[in-house]
């Protein structure tokens, strides 16, 4: 099948016709695939050695929504936790994170949490959380983008956000105060719907190595 | 020689061609000059451009999806006006592509959130990629967004609570302090100086 090639300048540049004759893409194989964008579950960040920038910390608020995006990750892979103690060793986070009761207690500054933790994260710290989360987004972004496809057919679309809003929940209960609104508002099935959408949103935007900044940026953002 | 970069992803697939630039170095697996572009989407027109037009499709998607992981749907264009991105109805975006030379029309193309998902993956794939140098100051680093930025995403209860809240709270307070009544003035104990000698002849 051909494709219409439309320029933005009319006319495509001098040699620069197609190659191969490729045309519409239907799979992606291992074959065809870039380097940069795709990394699995075990490869190593694509950006060499992790950098601890000097960074701001996170509000609170931004500790709230980066736990959050980590319960969503857990929703989505019921081996999430542990996947989350594998990628930090992946990432070479062992000294911040020694192990699981250390990463748990990081993500007990959320004060959405039953049991929340006083103070704040170090920038390090939330470095190596966002880092961590993005690496996870990146392995589990197919279940992402089919949670986000327009064109896949409207009840199959509706059994899948049903079984995501249901794991999620199942943990929201399990460890978030049922007494904070925030909390309330996720566990209603109709008002919390658009801000799981956004959450999933953030999660396919924020994938792979070139989601940190934008997430970590984002995280920062000023209480409006 | 002829460099081909490629990322693909499920809906698009980005294909970068140019030239080592040999006079900064380059070595034959890099592409320092751009010859030109295209992006195929599945089921919709194939892409293809120029350098510029490459350079201002990314300076327009990424921060439109750095806004949207904050929630915020706004429209980008670049400065040129070749390209536009805008939020569209039931969870879409519209991008606009208008050709610098007279007479086409304007191209829109219409993603749902995958879709654009991948175009931003590929954009990342294409400016993480060592093989190929961007300007340093072509993409800037994605900033947190201020108050402002973000003042619309809260209800407009919510943002009046506060200020209509003080307001209510300064007037009551008037009004109370108002009702009180002021303390008894105390009288002067005497006309007369306290020292005793007569007043001064008036003049």
């Amino acid at each position: 099948m051909q494709l219409p090639r439309i320029g933005l300048t009319g006319a495509g540049p001098a040699g620069c016709g197609r190659v191969g004759g490729t045309g519409i893409i239907a799979v992606m194989t291992q074959a065809n695939l870039s380097p940069a964008p795709a990394s699995g579950f075990g490869d190593p960040p694509p950006q060499g050695p992790i950098r601890h920038r000097a960074a701001a910390a996170l509000s609170r608020r931004g500790i709230e929504r980066l736990d959050l995006l980590l319960l969503c990750l857990e929703a989505l892979d019921l081996n999430g936790g542990e996947a989350m103690v594998w990628m930090s060793e992946q990432l070479g986070f062992v000294s911040l994170f020694p192990n699981r009761v250390e990463l748990w207690k990081r993500r007990c500054h959320n004060p959405l949490r039953r049991a929340c933790r006083r103070g704040n994260l170090s920038s390090q710290e939330s470095d190596a959380l966002i880092r961590i989360l993005c690496q996870m987004a990146d392995r589990l972004y197919p279940m992402l983008r089919a949670l986000l496809a327009g064109d896949e057919p409207a009840d199959l679309q509706r059994q899948r956000w049903q079984l995501f809003q249901d794991r999620l929940s199942a943990l929201v209960q399990e460890r978030m105060n049922p007494r904070r609104s925030g909390v309330q508002q996720l566990l209603d099935p109709q008002a919390g719907r658009p801000y799981l959408e956004e959450l999933i949103r953030s999660l396919a935007l924020a994938a792979g190595t070139g989601g940190f900044e934008r997430l970590q940026a984002s995280l920062l953002d000023a209480a409006a | 020689m002829k460099q081909i970069l490629r990322y693909d992803q499920l809906s698009c697939r980005l294909q970068v061609e140019g030239l080592p630039d040999v006079s900064i170095g380059q070595s034959a697996g890099c592409v320092g000059i751009i010859t030109g572009w295209s992006l195929q989407w599945t089921g919709r027109p194939e892409l293809e451009g120029e350098r510029d037009h490459l350079l201002a499709l990314m300076t327009v998607i990424l921060p439109y999806a750095r806004h949207l992981v904050s929630g915020l749907r706004r429209s980008f264009r670049d400065p040129t006006g070749a390209v536009t991105v805008e939020p569209d109805q039931d969870r879409r975006h519209r991008i606009s592509l208008r050709s610098s030379q007279p007479g086409h029309p304007v191209l829109t193309i219409h993603l749902d959130d995958a879709e654009l998902a991948d175009l931003v993956r590929v954009i990342d794939a294409l400016r993480l990629d060592p093989r190929l140098p961007l300007p340093p100051d072509l993409l800037p680093r994605p900033q947190p967004l201020r108050s402002r930025d973000l003042v619309h995403r809260l209800p407009l209860q919510r943002r009046l609570a506060a200020p209509l809240g003080g307001l209510a709270a300064v007037s009551l307070v008037a009004v109370l302090s108002w009702l009180v009544p002021p303390p008894p003035q105390p009288r002067p104990a005497s006309t007369l100086p306290s020292s005793g000698r007569p007043a001064p002849p008036r003049s």
